[in-house]
């Protein structure tokens, strides 16, 4: 009997797997998916590059010293631009040809810095050619209150070479203790895997659930269930459609996955201060972790779908409930901010326990915070039960949702299957 | 003789509607069986049964002489009213993968579904995707898919409904032919003249009961054989016999129907008297008369 349910199981499984990974579909997902990703980290590199501050500059001062110690300022900070100029005292016929150099971008803008005797601020402003450039403001401000540092450092006595080394841009490194190890931390790259996460696990179910549901329907529209179901038990014509086109999801995402291994150790990524993948600050446990939640979130969700599936007479239908089923998911990511904050108050530890927000909750909270083990493996335990209980019941619907036309089977008769099944 | 299928005074409803009632039947080894009725007399959910795709809910049901359990499903070949496959499946793969469900080997699978594909004329569509079949080739491959793995007991709901007289013809040969074997085959329809031909016995149900049933043979002798056939030449004047219910009377032909357990021979020798008879023919009456007569006259059948 046991025998005969994985020999089926497996059967169903070979078919599903089979015949998705020779479509045409699975072929151009599997290529475009890493395309797209690529173009995206092309752009990304594109934009990032914008972000560097001001190239050419033109200064405007009635003091010369200040405008002086401003350029210096400039070129000791963090983003040095190529060219400053410096007008000092300024006259209007100097205005009127740096306005013209911005009119003809020769210059990105330039920077007026008017001191009054008497009075310690001066009077700074900023024009500049493009709209809005905040990196190039931050820039400015910094240099300025630099500058009137250094100018009040100098009229102290103070060598200029001291000033300079006293103006120095002070780096801080963060760091993470993660066990009893202190790891170097980025606050953004921290929570890359767990991102990801969110997003493989939303990418897969929505594409490969939605499969189950659509090859679930398929069977009952095409009829050819009942011949299915008067040789092979619904369970194992359930589990083996879950193993099947579960299998088909892990091979694209192997695929994925060890071109993500190339990419980030190939020269392009380097060029981004990627140097393999654990510059994204993933360690082997959190890997570990993310295949268990993956595979935890990928069947419990597609176990649904399957059940689901089940209810619906039409292919139409499975649009309508693809909302109810990515729901949980959405959920999960409205409380992330919550969870990262609070990793360990009482809400986030119920919701990571809870099977459907287990997946994306519970990870993250490894990310951020190593829980109690206990809490760790029980989150595991109550995810794969609740897949089991899924598969179960969505074996049910299945055997039921086919024979009874517009028929709900009673309590009674779930169980009198149940008994035969 | 080995029993396969006995149903043993099941019951089934949905909601209030009982669908069967109280019926009983048994097929044995080497047998055509016909499950008759009109539309919606419990056919359909009758053989639903037999093969546990529903449980009933009073009675027992019994497969190979055991209660049912799945492990029996394997002897046998079920064929849905509904036809079904794979739409985007080849056809061999199709078939290797119904059998090898079965129980069947991948490797014997494949042989056994090459021999039968010739059998039934569709080699040519063996490498074919299913959807690109007619209706016609898609039902033959259903047949196969039915019969790969040399089941004990073959059910069949509705098999020659959608086939053309020559595909009908085939699918017929084949029945009998298994049944030759020694298999079981039943079937459902609601055409008597392919039960009158193919089958040894039959159950007639309607609205859910067992309105008859038993060998052909047997159902054929209980009703009279009270209809007269008459080829003559001379006068009619004998139509005017006492033994005759009712007559219609052609040039040189004559229908006749006897009254209650009248004297055919005596009708015979008066006929004989006046008239020259080239024909004189007692005929039994045809199950679609008896179906007829027992199931009322209806006419949704």
């Amino acid at each position: 009997m046991l025998n005969n349910l994985l020999r089926n199981t497996l059967l169903i499984a070979k078919r599903e797997y089979l015949e998705r990974i020779r479509s045409r579909v699975f072929r151009i997902t599997t290529l475009l998916v890493p395309i797209g990703f690529t173009g995206m980290a092309f752009l990304g590199a594109m934009s990032g590059r914008k972000l560097e501050g001001v190239q050419n500059l033109a200064i405007l001062s009635n003091n010369p010293a200040l405008a002086q110690q401003v350029k210096v300022a400039l070129n000791d900070g963090a983003m040095p631009p190529k060219l400053v100029e410096v007008y000092a005292p300024a006259t209007d016929a100097d205005l009127a040809q740096v306005k013209e150099q911005v009119a003809s971008h020769q210059i990105g803008g330039y920077l007026t810095v008017e001191t009054t005797p008497g009075v310690a601020e001066p009077d700074a402003t900023w024009i500049s050619g493009s709209s809005i450039n905040l990196v190039g403001k931050a820039q400015m401000e910094s240099a300025v209150r630099s500058a009137l540092i250094r100018e009040q450092l100098a009229a102290k006595g103070v060598p200029q070479e001291q000033v300079s080394g006293l103006m120095k841009e002070v780096k801080l490194e963060t760091k993470q203790l993660k066990g009893s190890a202190v790891v170097s931390s980025d606050s953004e790259r921290s929570f890359f895997g767990a991102y990801g996460l969110i997003i493989v696990l939303y990418a897969s179910v929505l594409i490969y659930g939605i499969n189950i549901a659509r090859s679930v329907v398929e069977e009952k529209t095409s009829r050819i269930f009942e011949v299915l179901l008067s040789t092979a038990s619904s369970d194992s014509l359930m589990l083996g459609k879950l193993l099947g086109v579960g299998a088909v999801g892990l091979t694209q995402m192997a695929i994925w996955g060890a071109l993500l291994v190339f990419y980030a150790g190939s020269a392009f990524a380097a060029t981004q201060g990627i140097h393999g993948l654990g510059s994204l600050g993933i360690t082997r446990a959190e890997l570990g972790f993310f295949v268990i939640f993956f595979l935890g979130g990928f069947y419990l969700y597609s176990a649904l779908a399957a059940a689901l599936g089940s209810t619906v007479s039409g292919e139409q239908e499975v649009q309508q409930f693809s909302f109810i089923l990515i729901s949980p998911l959405v959920v999960s990511v409205v409380l992330l901010p919550y969870v990262l904050g609070n990793p360990n108050s009482t809400g986030a530890v119920v919701l990571s326990l809870l099977p459907p927000f287990t997946p994306i909750i519970m990870y993250m909270r490894i990310c951020a915070q190593m829980p109690p083990l206990w809490q760790v493996w029980l989150s595991v335990v109550l995810l794969a039960a609740s897949v089991w209980g899924m598969v179960w019941l969505s074996a049910r619907i299945y055997r039921i949702g086919v024979l009874m036309y517009g028929k709900r089977a009673t309590l009674p008769e779930m169980i009198r299957w149940l008994r035969y099944s | 003789m080995e029993t396969l299928v006995e149903l043993d005074h099941v019951s089934k409803s949905y909601e209030e509607k009982a669908a069967v009632h109280d019926l009983s039947l048994k097929i044995e080894a080497g047998t055509m069986f016909g499950l008759l009725g009109p539309n919606g007399a419990g056919k359909t959910s009758t053989i639903r049964m037999m093969i546990g795709i529903t449980m009933p809910d009073a009675g027992k049901v019994s497969l190979f002489g055991k209660p049912f359990g799945n492990d029996a499903l394997k002897r046998v070949g079920y064929l849905p009213e509904e036809r079904g496959l794979y739409k985007k499946m080849k056809v061999i793969d199709q078939l290797v993968f119904l059998a090898e469900l079965r129980g069947l080997g991948a490797l014997e699978a494949k042989r056994r579904a090459k021999l039968w594909c010739e059998k039934l004329q569709i080699a040519d569509s063996i490498d074919k995707k299913t959807e690109e079949l007619s209706k016609g080739m898609q039902q033959k491959i259903q047949f196969i898919s039915t019969l790969l793995h040399d089941p004990e007991l073959i059910i069949m709901d509705e098999p020659f409904s959608g086939l053309d007289p020559v595909n009908a013809v085939l699918l017929q040969d084949t029945l009998l032919e298994l049944k030759k074997h020694g298999n079981a085959v039943l079937f459902s329809t609601h055409r008597m003249d392919q039960v009158e031909k193919l089958c040894d016995s039959i159950c007639l149900i309607d609205k859910g009961k067992a309105v008859l049933a038993g060998g052909m043979r047997e159902i054929k002798s209980r009703y009279e054989r009270n209809q007269v056939i008459v080829q003559f030449e001379g006068s009619d004047a004998f139509l005017q016999h006492p033994a005759i219910a009712e007559s219609k009377s052609y040039p040189g032909h004559a229908e006749i129907k006897l009254k209650p357990h009248a004297d055919a021979q005596d009708l015979l020798r008066t006929a004989a008297a006046t008239a020259t008879i080239t024909k004189f023919e007692l005929v039994e009456p045809s199950l679609e008369e008896i179906f007829i007569e027992t199931v009322g006259g209806r006419a949704d059948a």
